[in-house]
């Protein structure tokens, strides 16, 4: 497979401390801060149960990938790269699919016709887990592979995104030799 | 070699022990590398020799 394009992103600690600027620095700033009886750890637990059960259901629909992938959206952090082969488009997609069945990643949507697949990663202390979407499409008579790791309420990674597209790209090219 | 022993590439992938996707790409030519043990298993299936199923084409660029 020819390596194309790698799209590494946003600069994570950038976005980081933007975010803690509009959750600390813009209340203080106003003068307004949400009365400390209300945060309690109970409130805590209910969010934490809530993005839990969310990520659960949700993160596995294939409907969420335009949300998701949006290079407009800010709330999630995602690492694109393109691949191509010499290998027919149809075959190539059962390839993936293949690999990603036997690998640690779970697959959770498959559409020969549209060719689209889609995985997901487990959840880990510093993820909620990622979801990689895989598009396929043929220029000039080669199959690329359009791939995109995305976290689904993270702004960082933690360098994970880049993880699961190497070793996705990795695994691969090891099924090659049969 | 397949159409000769009237084999389908279904029925060879499970005497082998090979999926039908990496055999299709096997057949495409487009592998990066072929283990002696699955060139063995699949001569034996076949009863051939590895020169059957192999040929030196030159690559055009």
């Amino acid at each position: 497979m020819k390596y194309i394009k790698h799209k590494p992103s946003a600069n994570d600690f950038l976005i980081w401390f933007l975010i803690l600027v509009l959750l600390v620095g813009v209340p203080v700033l106003s003068g307004y801060y949400p009365d400390n009886e209300v945060l309690g750890l109970p409130l805590a637990v209910l969010i934490l149960l809530g993005f839990f059960l969310f990520n659960l259901i949700v993160r596995r629909n294939p409907n969420f990938k335009g949300y998701l992938t949006s290079k407009y959206n800010i709330l999630t952090s995602k690492n694109r790269s393109e691949h191509e082969s010499d290998i027919p488009i149809d075959l190539m997609f059962d390839k993936i699919k293949e690999v990603l069945e036997q690998s640690s990643f779970k697959l959770s949507y498959a559409d020969k016709s549209k060719k689209e697949l889609m995985a997901t990663t487990g959840m880990s202390w510093t993820s909620w887990g990622e979801n990689i979407y895989i598009n396929f499409d043929t220029v000039e008579g080669k199959t690329r592979m359009h791939f995109c790791s995305t976290t689904f309420f993270q702004v960082t990674s933690w360098g994970r995104n880049d993880r699961n597209i190497e070793g996705l790209i990795q695994e691969i090219e090891e099924s090659l030799t049969i | 070699m397949l159409a000769k022993r009237k084999m389908k590439l279904k029925e060879l992938s499970e005497k082998v022990g090979v999926s039908v996707v990496n055999l299709s790409i096997l057949k495409q030519g487009k592998v990066k590398a072929v283990r002696f043990s699955t060139l063995e298993a699949i001569c034996k299936t076949l009863d051939c020799q590895p020169g059957d199923l192999l040929e030196y084409v030159e690559a055009s660029d």
